[in-house]
C-alpha cells in the first residue's frame, strides 16, 4: 500500500489518456508526458500503458507500507526516497516503511512515478485517467488527497539498478501551420514562429498560454469545430493558447498552428514565465520526430532484454 | 463549386470542414450521415462532429492521403439518410428556482415568462454536436424569439441538471460548472455517467423535447 502523508501541489493518478470518447465531450486527460508513462513501466516491466502518478510542482511525501520496486522518470523534483536523493529515469527499491518526498525544482514541473506490477485501480471509460473537470477516472475521480492509500502488489526481491535516458525536454517546440491563418490577420503565424513567447501563469493542464510584446491580436469568428491537445487556438485578446490533455473537445477560436505530437510532452516542464519558441516544420519531420521516440522506446526494450 | 473542403488538423485529425459557417440543415443532416460512413470504416479513434465540420482521428495515420480523398467522396455521396436517432422527451420544471433567469429573459425579450415556456418547449431540437463538459449537448436550433446573447458575466456556478439558452442553441448542464448561458429551467435526468454504455445519454443527432413540468411555470 502507499499512502499518501502530503498531496503537495498536485498529485494525480494519470496513463496515457482516455480514447474514443470525444464525441461525447470526454477529453483526453493523462500525463502530459505520455513517454514517461511508458518509461516508468519499462523499467519494471509493466505494460507500457499502465497508471502512473503525476506530480505537478512537487511538495508531495508518500510512504510505502510495503517493500516494493519503483521507477521514477519525468523532470527532476529532487527527490529523496528515506533522505537520499534520488534521479528521474532510474528504478529503485523502497522498503517497508520508506518515504519518498519531492521537494521543488526552478526548471521542472512534473515528475512520474509507479510500482512494480502497477496500482490496484479499475479502468473507467478505457482509461486510468483522472478526469479532474468531469470527477471520474483514476483514484475516485478526483486528485490525491493526505491519507489517500493505493494498494500494490508488494515485492520481496529488490531488482538489480537499471536506468534510461529521458530524452531532453526543450523550449523550442515544432509546430505545423494551422488551418486558419488565411483567415487570421497576415503575418499571424509568422509572428508565432518569429518571435519570443512566455508562459502565462494562467496556465494548466487544460492548456498553457503565452505572451509576448505584440499578440496576435483579431476578430476572426470560426465555426465551432473539433480541437484536441496540440492545437494552438488564438482567442481575439492574441495570446494562443496551446490545448494540452485537459481540453474541451470543441472549440470557437481560430487555430494558427499545431505543435507535433512528439513535442507535446516539453509542455509537461514549461512552467509560468519561462520563454518558449515556437519552430516550423512539415508533417514529414514530425512523423520523424514520433519515429524517433518510439525507436527510443524500443531500443530500450531491446537492451533491457539483452542484459 | 464544393461546399466542403478535407485537410490534415496535426498529425492525425481528418477534418472535412463546410465553407459556410452556418449549415442548412439538409446540410447538418449529410455531416451526420457522412459520421455513419466515417464510422463504418473502422479506421479511426474517435469521429466528433461539430457545427459545421467532422474530425476523424485516424488510427493509422500514414493513411491520412487516402483518406483526404476518400472523405471527400463520402461528403459528395452522403444523403440525408435517416440514421438511428433517438428521441429524448426532458421532463422540464421551468422558472423560479430552478431556472433563475427566465423572467430576466422574458423581460429582455419582451415576452411573459409562460411565451418563453411555450416557445422553448413547442420545438424538437436536434443535438449538433457535444463539448465543453462530458455528455454537454449543442442543442439547435434556437427559435428566432427566444435568440440572445451569453450573459456578460459568467456563473461561478451552474447547478447539474440546468436548463439553459444562448445564441441560436439550447442546452442541459450534466455537471455543475462554471457557465454563462441564461437558465430556465432544470431536470433530473442523469445526462452523463461514466461507468454506463454509452455514458452519454445524447449522441450527435439525437432528437430532445422538452415537457414542462406542472411543479414549473408551464
Amino acid at each position: 500500500m502507499l499512502r499518501v502523508i502530503k498531496q503537495g501541489v498536485m498529485a494525480s493518478i494519470q496513463d496515457i489518456g482516455r480514447f474514443g470518447y470525444r464525441h461525447y465531450g470526454v477529453c483526453r486527460s493523462g500525463a502530459l508526458d505520455p513517454f514517461a508513462v511508458c518509461l516508468a513501466n519499462m523499467l519494471l516491466d509493466n505494460p507500457p500503458h499502465q497508471a502512473v502518478i503525476e506530480i505537478t510542482i512537487g511538495l508531495a511525501e508518500f510512504e510505502f507500507a510495503q517493500p516494493c520496486n519503483f521507477a521514477l522518470t519525468g523532470g527532476c523534483l529532487n527527490a529523496k526516497l528515506a533522505d537520499r536523493p534520488i534521479y528521474p529515469g532510474w528504478r529503485y527499491y523502497a522498503h517497508a516503511g520508506d518515504k519518498l518526498t519531492f521537494a521543488t525544482s526552478a526548471s521542472a514541473q512534473r515528475a512520474y512515478f509507479t510500482v512494480q506490477g502497477g496500482f490496484a485501480l479499475e479502468p473507467t471509460l478505457s482509461s486510468y485517467s483522472t478526469d479532474l473537470q468531469a470527477g471520474f477516472g483514476g483514484h475516485q475521480g478526483r486528485a490525491l488527497q493526505t491519507d489517500d492509500c493505493l494498494n500494490y502488489q508488494k515485492s520481496s526481491t529488490e531488482l538489480a539498478p537499471l536506468g534510461v535516458k529521458q530524452p531532453e525536454y526543450k523550449k523550442q517546440v515544432r509546430v505545423l501551420k494551422g488551418p486558419h491563418c488565411d483567415k487570421l490577420p497576415a503575418g499571424s503565424f509568422e509572428q508565432l514562429i518569429n518571435a519570443p513567447w512566455t508562459v502565462s501563469e494562467v496556465s494548466n493542464r487544460m492548456g498553457s498560454r503565452f505572451s509576448s510584446a505584440s499578440l496576435l491580436s483579431h476578430n476572426v469568428a470560426i465555426a465551432t469545430q473539433a480541437v484536441h491537445p496540440g492545437v494552438i487556438q488564438v482567442p481575439p485578446s492574441g495570446e494562443p493558447i496551446v490545448l494540452l490533455n485537459d481540453c474541451q473537445t470543441t472549440g470557437g477560436y481560430p487555430i494558427v498552428a499545431t505543435v507535433i505530437d512528439a513535442d507535446l510532452r516539453m509542455f509537461s516542464q514549461l512552467g509560468a514565465n519561462q520563454q518558449c519558441n515556437f519552430v516550423e516544420c512539415d508533417l514529414t519531420q514530425a512523423r520523424k520526430a514520433s519515429d524517433k521516440l518510439s525507436a527510443h522506446l524500443a531500443q530500450f526494450n531491446l537492451a533491457k532484454n539483452n542484459n | 463549386m464544393l461546399d466542403a473542403h478535407s485537410y490534415l488538423l496535426g498529425e492525425n485529425a481528418l477534418v472535412v470542414a463546410l465553407h459556410t459557417d452556418k449549415p442548412s440543415p439538409s446540410e447538418q443532416r449529410r455531416l451526420f450521415a457522412l459520421t455513419v460512413s466515417l464510422q463504418h470504416s473502422n479506421a479511426f479513434l474517435d469521429i466528433v462532429p461539430a457545427k459545421a465540420s467532422v474530425t476523424a482521428y485516424l488510427a493509422d495515420p500514414s493513411q491520412y492521403q487516402y483518406w483526404l480523398k476518400k472523405a471527400m467522396l463520402l461528403w459528395e455521396e452522403s444523403e440525408e439518410v435517416a440514421f438511428n436517432v433517438q428521441t429524448h422527451h426532458i421532463d422540464a420544471i421551468y422558472g423560479g428556482e430552478h431556472g433563475p433567469d427566465l423572467m430576466d429573459v422574458a423581460q429582455r425579450l419582451n415576452l411573459s415568462a409562460k411565451q418563453v415556456v411555450e416557445c422553448h418547449s413547442e420545438y424538437t431540437y436536434q443535438v449538433e454536436f457535444l463539448g465543453f463538459l462530458p455528455g454537454f449537448a449543442y442543442l439547435g436550433t434556437l427559435p428566432d424569439p427566444l435568440q440572445l446573447p451569453r450573459k456578460s458575466t459568467p456563473r461561478k456556478q451552474v447547478p447539474k441538471g440546468s436548463i439553459a439558452i444562448a445564441e441560436d442553441l439550447s442546452a442541459i448542464y450534466p455537471s455543475s460548472s462554471p457557465g454563462g448561458w441564461h437558465l430556465l429551467g432544470h431536470c433530473s435526468h442523469t445526462l452523463f455517467d461514466p461507468t454506463a454504455n454509452p455514458p452519454s445519454l445524447f449522441a450527435p443527432g439525437d432528437k430532445v423535447i422538452f415537457i414542462p413540468n406542472k411543479e414549473g411555470i408551464c
